[in-house]
């Protein structure tokens, strides 16, 4: 056997390098390992890590923006609440979608959020930043663009919910498919299927946009 | 052949250029096809606008307050009394691997019997007391189910990794 061999994931040192490369890479589950240990400043940094994307998948989710956060609210509250018992078994973001999904299903399927017409006003309304980029500065292209945004919206949201998070995640958050079917409860197999339903029924909805 | 009509490689391949994030290898193979299948070639330029109209979906800044509103919730549940800390406990010693449903059941029922316990040691002479299932608080009972699964290691539903 030659002493150059590669060790051996199994041998005590290709254990060790392993734990080593775990650890540095798997930042977000030391932080919540000290979140486990009563440290809070590890939550706060948790917190601001993860904010936006958590918001984010909710608002797609469910596109409303106030119903977004108090669900991105009430993820980051079951973290803290099970702060216990956390045992970094999967990628914290891996958990931490499992658990966004979970509440935006269960908010889908309880029938509780508010889209349509008056979410889009409010947003035209307040201004947020979700209108395509006009290139040419007229108010009838900005009602095109805002048009063509709400075609868009209405077609995300016609997605059966699983299909709905499968392609937030996908295209907006860049999750692998590991990831992905983790945070669904599907294998991986199934999770392809499912995106590719998914985006085959949006480019039908959607083809007349081009 | 990696036709996306014909077998499940060319459809994952199809999402992996869409997004970008096929190697130069695959993108060349890829394209090579396409160039052949009018077909796949349809459905990937359909592909590849729809990625773009997708684009254009931002999601709006969110509100200075969420941190501030957060903590608050955190805060008011820190502050709950002890027999929704003991609610929760229970909650989190169902082992891994256990299907949540049954076990969400068997420690619904457990904790309303803590919670009597609770309340009727102290009067345990008068067997007339009952703790009364309805003063629980409905959406207590609800979110704690619901926390039941959140604290199940991922693994244990998903696989293993």
């Amino acid at each position: 056997m030659h002493s150059q061999s590669r060790p051996q994931p199994s041998g005590p040192d290709g254990v060790k390098k392993n734990m080593e490369a775990v650890a540095a890479l798997e930042r977000d589950a030391q932080l919540m390992l000290r979140v486990r240990e009563g440290d809070e400043g590890s939550f706060a940094l948790l917190l601001n890590q993860h904010r936006r994307p958590v918001v984010h998948f909710l608002f797609r989710m469910v596109q409303n923006q106030a119903v977004s956060e108090e669900l991105a609210q009430e993820v980051f509250l079951r973290v803290y609440r099970s702060r216990a018992s956390y045992e970094p078994t999967a990628k914290f973001t891996t958990w931490l979608f499992r658990i966004a999904t979970h509440v935006a299903l269960n908010h889908i399927r309880d029938g509780k959020h508010e889209r349509g017409q008056e979410s889009l006003e409010e947003e035209v309304i307040e201004g947020v930043g979700r209108q395509i980029p006009d290139r040419r500065p007229t108010i009838e292209h900005a009602m095109l663009a805002d048009a063509r945004l709400e075609e868009v919206r209405k077609a995300i949201d016609a997605l059966p919910a699983k299909q709905r998070a499968a392609v937030v995640m996908h295209k907006y958050h860049e999750l692998g498919y590991d990831q992905i079917s983790k945070a669904l409860g599907i294998s991986e197999s199934a999770l392809k299927s499912v995106l590719f339903r998914a985006y085959e029924n949006l480019r039908t909805r959607l083809a007349h946009l081009a | 052949m990696i036709c996306i009509n014909k077998n499940k490689q060319g459809a994952e391949i199809l999402l992996a250029y869409g997004a970008g994030t096929l190697d130069a290898e695959q993108s060349a193979a890829w394209e090579a096809h396409a160039a052949q299948c009018g077909e796949c070639r349809a459905v990937m330029a359909a592909q590849k606008h729809l990625w773009d109209v997708l684009d254009h979906v931002e999601a709006p800044e969110i509100s200075a307050d969420f941190d501030a509103r957060l903590y608050a919730r955190i805060a008011r549940e820190e502050a709950q009394p002890a027999w929704k800390s003991v609610w929760r406990t229970l909650l989190g010693l169902a082992p891994a691997g256990v299907s949540w449903k049954p076990v969400a059941a068997g420690a619904a029922a457990a904790a309303v019997l803590a919670v009597g316990l609770l309340v009727h040691v102290p009067k345990a002479q008068n067997p007339s007391s009952q703790i009364r299932p309805e003063s629980m608080d409905a959406e207590q009972v609800e979110v704690t189910i619901e926390d039941l699964e959140m604290l199940m290691p991922p693994a244990a539903s998903a696989g293993r990794m």
